[in-house]
């Protein structure tokens, strides 16, 4: 992939001409990240470990604290699937699935409810290509990219009754509910939860029903352009 | 329709002048708008909204009454006044105290009413104060503040600034720089709040409430200023209230009540600002013309309306060219070998705080017209008023006219050092010399075995274990022995030490790196419990068990809090660490008792972080007992308590936290504290003499005692009472001041107490006694400069 201007000048698409919908249906089943555990005190003591320094991390403060310490230890990178307990925690990186059902595993132990969450984001052809490329040098699977779209795990957390904050652990941060459309943004949504009958959750002014995809924002909205142009002297700059 | 706008300053912590110009200029195109500045560092006069520019002379120096006079001939012509500078609104508000139809900032009534930290006006908002403690507070109760907030606390101004203060030594730093910079004691102390920085902004003419937005920080500079943000409609919820408030306050001009909202959700009011903020540009190009509202209520001259393309905004550095006939100044003289240009406050905002507090209009040091007895009169009506909010001593601060100078309090004494010093002959005692307090410690004793007693129960003893590092006088180690203490040693001369004075081997807890240090022979009987610090002595002391080269009835390990920056105990950071630990365990022959230790001093760490990693420690030995199978029967809980947050906690406290380990550690039989501090620190004191005093102006700056750092030199980690005796022989505790004392040697840093007052008849050869000095103070003394 290059600079050059007699290629197409780079924009982020409008939502209209990307489709979210073979994106869906690219992504619709599939799982949800997790760890196996063998059975052994290898996996266990691992687990162990990963409750014991939440709650030393977490100094007291409100059960509701993101823990932003996941993402100082493991930084976001590829992993190779399928993850046991006892090899994850030893990693240097950790992929957004790893990360994601980690968030939610401290959270449960903190007795709050959490739920794991799939996402479609937005972004460019530029972005996704470095990862794509990252990942394959890894090698780890480049299933999640699609395009200007990608596929990922975070988790919801539960603050009222059926009122959820989410949680990027990728990125140590809670999603904005109120997001611009543009790039980074979430244009789909899917709150998995253990529950055979489901239910409908509030994130910020989304009604989301559990288990089924749920595109978000307006579709017809234009995500701002970024144009890519070479200059005259040879070198390029954004417009 | 002229406009006049002040608080032009760009720098790294803008003042909100620029801002409000471009909004006005945004919706009044043909509006004269003029800024009015003190200095022509202050970049904002460039900016190229401003028509035109009036340069004061600075705070330090322009005629205040001259210039108020023009103020007034300039709101008389018809021209509005925006302030974004808040002292230049206090002084308005003292210039105008009827106001001006055309003076858009609050009165000096409203300004009392927000003044921080107690923010009186914000009840009806759902939000809550931060806990504080003024500065005023004796040193005692503010180091307690300190720790039992975990250290986590701001030191800040009475009108800016904010410095965070982990430790006695820094605060005691800033509290000097503040105190000088503002001329004022009143500063404060508040807890820190984590979570996300939102902001309610409004403006408001003669009490009506005009419009008010919210706005959530998005991107903070590294000083915590607003670099992004996104801007909304003010909630209903915080509208009907804040409407309420304004009325109630009469409000007139801009305004911003700074908050945080918490992980629960929970919103903490920090202060409010009786002005525009400096990011109200960005809420204008949301659509929400804050600046422009407000002048289009004073004026009913119609505004245009900005464009709203986004909720959000941004910031970025511009480079602009200087306005013609201001060029820019010389840059100062860095001082000789210094780093740095910095002309902080270029337009005399030090100066005019001091001018302010000379006239009475703010509270401060440099007040001098009070007479004394109406003095004590508010010094009375203040500490008889009640605390009213309950989160804190609240003096409040700022505005409050005709206030006099703020009294440093003194602090409490236990009637024992009374008893104790008036049961020794001080005056005949060479100095320096340690005293010790035998009734005080005789009762901190008792008091503590008394307490062991009641939180055992027939299944779980709690046992004291005297820290003979922290102080190892014999009198206290003979103390320790009569009051049914264990003794905690961490050498094996310490443990010489325990068994010269009485103690049996099964009274001893061997702790610490160098627990088999000086090699002498160890006790041939079981020694009480021994501890690993690592994991190699761990294995060293399995060998040695295996070779009964020791014996010991318990074997244990420390455990290092995790990421606590402890250079003590076993780690347990990362998982192969944890692993390796387990597996070790498991390899202790099962004939000996185990258990865990840890320790972390929370006077260092705070009383509510020491009770959060106690929690967090129960949950690692579960883990540990969980995956080893080896049951847990020995909790030592370590030292370093503080001995007020210790010998007056109540008893409720203790007996939840045995509950609490007796959950998680069902085969728990034993709880082991060592309360060195707790138990020395109150016991010795150090008698110093007054060698020499510096008379020489009114005020006493400088006093030299025959003390020094040598004998306490730990007196910048938490303060020491001292005591003067007066010629009745009555002893009182000296206040706070500003006379340094100074010890004796010829070391620019021996300063053994930087602020205190002495009584107006002291003299040479009179006697001070430090006490408080008990603990690491004497047992880490050494002689110096004796010859």
């Amino acid at each position: 992939m290059t600079l050059v201007a007699d290629k197409p000048s780079m924009q982020m698409h409008d939502l209209d001409s990307v489709d979210l919908r073979a994106a869906i249906d690219r992504w619709q089943y599939a799982p949800s990240s997790a760890f196996t555990h063998h059975g052994r005190r290898c996996c266990s003591t691992a687990r162990e470990w990963l409750f014991a320094t939440d709650q030393s991390q977490l100094t007291g403060q409100h059960k509701l604290t993101g823990p932003r310490w996941l993402l100082q230890k493991y930084k976001w990178g590829p992993s190779q699937w399928p993850m046991t307990w006892c090899r994850a925690v030893e990693e240097k990186y950790l992929d957004c699935g790893a990360l994601a059902f980690l968030s939610r595993t401290v959270f449960s132990a903190r007795s709050v409810n959490s739920y794991s969450v799939q996402l479609i984001q937005q972004y460019t052809d530029f972005t996704t290509y470095q990862w794509s490329k990252k990942w394959t040098d890894h090698p780890a699977s480049t299933h999640w990219i699609y395009g200007a779209l990608i596929y990922h795990e975070v988790c919801a957390v539960e603050i009222t009754p059926n009122e959820v904050k989410v949680w990027d652990s990728s990125a140590a941060c809670w999603i904005n509910a109120k997001q611009k459309p543009g790039y980074g943004s979430v244009v789909a949504m899917r709150i998995r939860y253990d529950n055979a009958k489901r239910a409908k959750l509030a994130w910020g002014e989304h009604l989301v029903t559990t288990d089924e995809w749920h595109m978000l924002g307006s579709r017809k909205h234009l995500a701002p352009s970024i144009h890519l142009v070479k200059q005259e002297q040879g070198g390029s700059h954004a417009r | 329709m002229k406009i006049c706008l002040s608080g032009l300053y760009s720098g790294t912590n803008p003042q909100p002048g620029v801002g409000i110009a471009r909004s006005l200029r945004a919706a009044y195109p043909s509006a004269t708008l003029v800024g009015i500045e003190y200095s022509n560092r202050c970049s904002g006069i460039h900016w190229s909204d401003l028509d035109d520019v009036i340069l004061q002379r600075g705070w330090e120096d322009i005629d205040l009454e001259s210039y108020a006079l023009s103020i007034q001939e300039l709101l008389d012509s018809g021209a509005l006044w925006i302030s974004g500078v808040d002292l230049e609104i206090m002084w308005l508000a003292s210039v105008f105290p009827n106001g001006h139809p055309n003076l858009l900032t609050p009165s000096a009534p409203a300004l009392k009413r927000i003044s921080k930290p107690a923010v009186e006006a914000h009840r009806g908002l759902p939000v809550k104060i931060p806990e504080f403690i003024s500065t005023t507070a004796s040193d005692w109760d503010l180091h307690a503040f300190c720790r039992q907030h975990g250290w986590r606390v701001w030191l800040k101004g009475p009108y800016y600034e904010a410095v965070r203060t982990p430790s006695w030594d820094i605060f005691e730093r800033f509290r000097s720089v503040l105190s000088e910079a503002w001329s004022t004691d009143n500063l404060f102390l508040q807890t820190h709040v984590t979570g996300y920085e939102e902001s309610i902004c409004f403006c408001a003419y003669q009490g009506e409430l005009v419009q008010a937005i919210y706005m959530s920080k998005r991107e903070l500079t590294d000083e915590g200023k607003t670099w992004a943000g996104e801007v909304v409609e003010l909630p209903q919820e915080l509208a009907a209230p804040l409407r309420q408030i304004v009325r109630d306050l009469n409000w007139t001009g801009g305004a911003e009540f700074e908050m945080v909202r918490d992980p629960a959700g929970q919103l903490w009011l920090l202060e409010c600002n009786p002005r525009f903020p400096a990011w109200i540009h960005g809420a204008s190009i949301t659509g929400r013309n804050l600046p422009a509202a407000l002048v289009e209520r004073v004026t009913r001259n119609k505004a245009n309306k900005l464009e709203s393309t986004s909720d959000e905004f941004t910031r970025v550095v511009l480079e602009i060219p200087l306005r013609d006939g201001f060029p820019l100044p010389s840059l100062a003289e860095p001082f000789p070998g210094a780093i740095g240009h910095s002309l902080k406050h270029p337009s005399g905002t030090l100066a005019l705080a001091e001018r302010l507090q000379r006239l009475n209009i703010i509270e401060g040091n440099a007040t001098k017209s009070e007479s004394e007895s109406v003095a004590r009169e508010r010094t009375v009506q203040r500490h008889s008023r009640s605390n009213e909010n309950g989160n804190g001593n609240s003096n409040g601060n700022g505005f409050h006219p005709g206030v006099v100078t703020p009294r440093l309090e003194s602090p409490r004494v236990p009637s024992t050092f009374i008893a104790d010093l008036n049961n020794l002959d001080v005056k005949s005692t060479p100095t320096p010399s340690w005293l010790f307090f035998e009734r005080t410690a005789a009762s901190l004793f008792k008091q503590a075995s008394e307490l062991a007693k009641k939180l055992s129960s027939p299944d779980l003893r709690v046992t004291n274990g005297y820290s003979i590092k922290t102080n190892p006088d014999k009198r206290l180690v003979r103390l320790a022995f009569d009051s049914g203490f264990l003794a905690e040693a961490i050498s094996l001369g310490e443990v010489q030490t325990a068994l010269a004075v009485g103690f049996e081997p099964g009274q001893v807890v061997l702790n610490g790196p160098g627990k088999r240090w000086p090699e002498i022979s160890l006790p041939a009987s079981p020694i009480h419990a021994v501890f690993a610090d690592s994991l190699s002595d761990l294995s060293s002391l399995i060998r040695s068990l295996e070779k009964q080269q020791l014996h010991a009835q318990l074997v244990g390990v420390r455990l290092r809090p995790p990421h606590s920056g402890s250079r003590f105990g076993i780690s347990i950071d990362t998982p192969q660490a944890f692993n390796a630990l387990v597996h070790m365990i498991e390899t202790l022959p099962r004939k000996y008792r185990f258990g865990i230790h840890f320790h972390m001093a929370s006077s260092n760490i705070g009383v509510r972080q020491w009770w959060h990693l106690y929690e967090s420690m129960l949950r690692w030995c579960h883990a540990i007992e969980e995956l080893t199978g080896r049951p847990i029967e020995c909790l030592d809980l370590g030292g370093g308590w503080f001995p007020d947050d210790w010998h007056f906690k109540s008893t409720e406290t203790f007996e939840s936290a045995i509950s609490r380990a007796k959950k998680r550690l069902p085969n728990l039989q034993e709880i082991i504290s060592e309360p060195g501090k707790a138990m020395a620190q109150p016991s010795m004191a150090l008698a110093t003499r007054l060698l020499e005093i510096d008379d020489s102006q009114s005020q006493i700056k400088e006093a030299v005692v025959d003390g020094s750092i040598a004998e306490l030199p730990m007196h910048f980690v938490q303060p020491h009472r001292i005591l003067h005796q007066n010629s009745s022989g009555e002893w009182s505790p000296l206040k706070r001041g500003r006379t340094r004392l100074l010890g004796r040697l010829c070391m620019e840093h021996d300063v053994v107490a930087a602020n205190v007052e002495l009584p107006s008849h002291v003299q040479k050869g009179d006697v001070l006694v430090f006490c408080d000095a008990g603990a690491y103070d004497r047992s880490m003394s050494y002689d110096f400069g004796r010859g």
